[in-house]
């Protein structure tokens, strides 16, 4: 996850820097564009006029540009202030800073322009240079109109000239005059306004001045026209018309019309005059428009480079926070653990120097922290193994504090004191003990020890629990503590009542095989003796003595044959034929014994599994047909006395763990049950409540069944006896054997 | 009543701001193989328009004609377009009204601003078309427009000041003729 916000922040960072150039881009190639545009207009103000809207045009882009930029700048801010995203805060305060800082000579500049702009225009047009201007424009009228009235009085001269000429010599008449009044054109208009005579400087293709008929009308009410007419090629020219004759002569309606340059000198001086006069008419029409333009023209361009110092603003922003932010998110990534963040940094001030320092931290903190989860997985793999043996020990291990706090124990230990110890760590032995005799009693066997001021010691006691004696050695040592803490101490023990029972078992079999082997041998020869002291004596003693002597010798042969039983029994017990295993069906082995002690003794009520299923078990056929007797026999002898005796036989396959792969046979009885100081002896040999037994039935069904590579146990349940064995059904069960977890299920319980 | 007499005034004082400004007639004629255009437009200026011309800034008249074939299923054919244009300026030392025709360079200088307004208002003979462009008994429109416009000022201040009235322009007038 840390990861992937990483990858983010890295792909957001990646996306500023792609966006920055693109808008930066733009707005640098809009700027040269411009700066081009004006370079080529400020050359002439005719391309300064043809450019100017495209220059315009163009920072109404830039003013575009630059706006939807800073549109998604202003949310993208927006939207981290929301979030509260570290840096936000500082990030809008630079630009807010900035922009500022910006805003206000910008505002200054603006302002100072608009007004040196405006009062500039206006100084153009100060009444002082309309009036000098009128005043040249009137001068330069002034000496037109000498010259008008100079011409007006030489057409008149030529009019009286012609007045009374016939029409043959008009022609020569009117070039003659042309020639000598320096006149462009003279034109003799008839009455009709036909051109009666002509003479003209020009070629003949430019052809005759037309006479308008403003002139003609009034030369023809006897006003004298003269005016003063600009040029179609530039510079002005003269015209001049007069009547020829009095008003009430036929010839008054001829016109002479007359077409006088103005000399160059004088043409080209009242050109300039005209020219600037019309000028700065235009520009005084223009003044208004033009300030406004101005104005606008400067807004477009402050408001331009307001947003770009905003833009800017942005920019330098994004360099001077977006490390810190980088900072920021990499510190909240390693405050949550991951150490592999890194912050990408490039510059080589005071922030790169942060940067690379924070990089450096982390990589140590990161190499620190792999140092320590190896140390800590090879501790973990330590104690993994060491929890693996303890688990694996048949030797208890406790750990204790000195408070007598229970830090650790092992499997064994909880099996040999009949608690779950596992479950309990952390509490105090004694609060366990109330709860669980037997940790009750290993307390007490050695809190003497505890409270003594030997560091290692070693103790064997006897713990007795409801059918159980338990031998255990206990060894201590005591560990040393952190600093001021105590020292825990260890304590090791050993269950030493298997041990002591095959010892004892061991004994028992060889003092039986000796019994057998010592005591069988001489006892053929005395009851061989005693039947042939019988056979011959009888007949010869008296009466009397022949009575004694039969129930001596009587009474040598039944012990005699009671001392075979018993050591055909010892015999039994100590003798160890292999057994051959094979799949038996249990429930058919314990119906057949049912069925044949039911026929001995009908009066009780033995009860067998009815189901037909079979349950199979690897078993001696025989020698499993022999515990099902014993355990019967058993059974039976104890039911002598019992009214309704009876007694229930089940079998039946445990599933799944614990105990999968066994067979539970159990033999009840409602007889009056174990004895209870027996109980921990029970399957010792010689061993008997009964005044007739040997002691060595239930000795060898659990041999038998130890040999088969079960269990057996023995209790009291409800009124009677009760007896269950666990019979391997295969080879793979037998090899495991039966799981410690059904062994703790029962409290109280003898192990084969 | 109140409202129709309102409307009234309103027409009135909108007729008395704006002069008119349009195209009263204009027909064809062909002569000597060529189509002359004769027309006679209605040059009312406006009071920016007259202080412009007051100020020295010259205003120019544009008459664009266009000659276009109808036809059913496919767009106009245009035959010709043509266009002329007049400037007309004061000249202050003279103290004339000087129209200058910027397609030939005829220049005349008239007395009064209703002179040279009228000069410029009739439109004869103009040669508009070559009569063998045309074909005898198709049917042609012919349409007409006029445009006074304040000439001499920047465009970037028409761009600028976009909302202030630099020029006037009829609508088109059209007619049909038949060859």
């Amino acid at each position: 996850m840390e990861s992937c916000d990483r990858l983010v922040h890295l792909e957001r960072q990646a996306v500023n820097r792609r966006r920055l150039p693109l808008g930066v881009g733009a707005s640098v190639v809009l700027w040269v564009l411009m700066l081009a545009m004006l370079a080529v207009a400020t050359r002439n103000s005719e391309e300064f006029g043809r450019l100017q809207p495209w220059i315009l045009l163009a920072n109404a882009v830039a003013v575009l540009v630059l706006m939807v930029l800073l549109i998604g700048r202003f949310a993208e801010l927006f939207r981290e202030r929301r979030r509260m995203i570290p840096g936000s805060r500082l990030r809008s305060q630079t630009v807010l800073i900035l922009s500022s800082l910006a805003l206000a000579p910008l505002l200054v500049l603006f302002a100072f322009s608009v007004l040196f702009l405006t009062r500039g225009i206006d100084s153009w047009f100060h009444l002082e240079v309309r009036q000098g201007l009128s005043d040249a424009m009137g001068l330069s009228r002034a000496a037109l109109d000498l010259r008008m009235t100079e011409f007006l009085t030489r057409t008149e001269r030529i009019a009286e000239d012609l007045e009374y000429r016939s029409e043959g010599e008009l022609y020569r008449l009117l070039a003659d005059h042309r020639r000598l009044a320096d006149a462009d054109d003279l034109v003799l208009f008839g009455p009709g306004g036909q051109v009666l005579a002509s003479a003209s400087a020009g070629p003949i293709e430019a052809g005759l001045p037309t006479i308008p008929g403003e002139i003609l009308a009034s030369a023809r009410s006897g006003e004298p026209f003269i005016s003063l007419e600009p040029a179609a090629a530039g510079g002005y020219e003269i015209r001049s018309a007069v009547a020829l004759g009095t008003l009430d002569s036929l010839q008054a309606r001829r016109v002479l019309m007359a077409v006088y340059p103005v000399p160059q000198r004088l043409a080209d001086l009242a050109t300039a005059v005209q020219s600037a006069y019309q000028q700065y008419g235009r520009l005084s029409y223009l003044r208004e428009p033009l300030k406004l333009s101005f104005v606008m023209t400067l807004s477009l361009v402050l408001l331009m480079a307001l947003l770009a110092a905003v833009y800017g603003a942005f920019f330098f922003t994004d360099r001077l926070v977006q490390p810190l932010q980088d900072l920021i998110g990499a510190t909240r990534a390693v405050a949550k653990g991951d150490f592999d963040t890194r912050v990408v940094g490039t510059s080589r001030d005071e922030v790169g120097y942060l940067v690379a320092s924070f990089n450096a931290m982390t990589a140590r903190l990161a190499r620190a922290r792999a140092e320590t989860e190896s140390s800590r997985q090879e501790v973990e793999s330590e104690r993994a193994g060491l929890a693996a043996i303890l688990a694996r020990l048949s030797t208890g291990v406790l750990s204790l504090e000195a408070d007598l706090t229970l830090r650790l124990a092992n499997q064994a230990a909880g099996e040999i004191l009949g608690a779950d110890l596992t479950a309990h760590v952390g509490e105090s032995l004694e609060g366990i003990a109330p709860s669980h005799p037997l940790v009750g009693q290993f307390l007490a066997a050695i809190k003497p020890q505890l409270d003594g001021s030997e560091r290692d010691w070693r103790e064997q006691f006897t713990l007795r629990g409801e059918g159980t004696r338990r031998e255990l050695i206990c060894a201590c040592t005591m560990l040393p503590g952190e600093g001021d803490r105590p020292g825990i101490r260890v304590l090791v023990f050993d269950d030493l009542t298997q041990l002591l029972k095959v010892q004892r078992e061991a004994a028992w079999g060889e003092v039986a095989r000796r019994l057998a082997h010592e005591i069988k041998n001489p006892l053929t020869p005395i009851q061989l003796s005693a039947e042939r002291v019988r056979r011959r004596l009888l007949g010869n003693l008296p009466e009397r003595d022949a009575e004694v002597l039969e129930r001596a010798t009587h009474t040598i042969v039944q012990q005699v044959e009671a001392m075979k039983q018993m050591v055909n029994a010892f015999s039994e017990y100590a003798r160890a034929p292999a057994i051959e295993l094979e799949s038996c069906d249990l429930n058919a082995l314990v119906r057949e014994a049912a069925d044949l002690y039911h026929a001995q003794d009908p009066r009780v009520d033995i009860r067998v599994p009815v189901d037909s299923r079979s349950v199979t078990v690897l078993a001696d056929r025989g020698r499993l047909r022999q515990v099902l007797n014993n355990l019967l026999t058993n059974s039976l002898e104890a039911l002598e006395s019992t009214t309704e005796p009876r007694i229930v036989v089940e079998t039946h396959h445990l599933q799944g763990p614990p105990g999968g792969g066994f067979v539970e046979l159990t033999v009840r009885d409602n007889g009056p049950g174990f004895q209870p100081e027996l109980m921990d002896r029970l399957f010792d040999p010689y061993v008997t409540s009964k005044s007739k037994g040997t002691g060595l039935g239930l000795a060898i069904v659990r041999k038998i069944v130890e040999e088969h590579g079960g269990r057996i146990e023995a209790d009291n349940e409800g009124e009677g006896a009760r007896i269950r064995v666990w019979l391997p059904v295969d080879e793979a069960a037998r090899g495991a054997g039966l799981p410690r977890s059904v062994r703790r299920q029962e409290s109280r319980r003898e192990y084969a | 009543m109140v409202l129709s007499w309102l409307a009234v005034a309103a027409l009135a004082h909108a007729q008395a701001e704006e002069p008119r400004f349009g195209i009263r007639n204009a027909f064809v004629e062909p002569r000597g193989g060529v189509w002359q255009l004769n027309a006679i437009l209605e040059l009312g200026l406006s009071r920016a328009a007259e202080t412009a011309l007051e100020e020295g800034v010259p205003l120019t008249l544009i008459l664009d004609t266009e000659v276009s074939r109808g036809r059913r299923f496919l767009p106009d054919e245009n035959v010709a377009e043509l266009q002329q244009r007049w400037q007309l300026g004061y000249d202050g030392l003279a103290q004339r009204y000087v129209v200058v025709n910027q397609n030939s360079g005829a220049q005349a200088a008239y007395a009064s601003l209703g002179e040279a307004l009228d000069a410029l208002a009739r439109i004869r003979e103009l040669p508009l078309l070559d009569e063998s462009l045309l074909q005898a008994g198709r049917r042609y429109e012919v349409s007409l427009r006029a445009t006074l416009e304040i000439g001499g000022l920047p465009e970037a201040v028409k761009v600028l000041l976009f909302w202030r009235e630099w020029s006037r322009v009829t609508d088109w007038y059209t007619w049909s003729v038949r060859p």
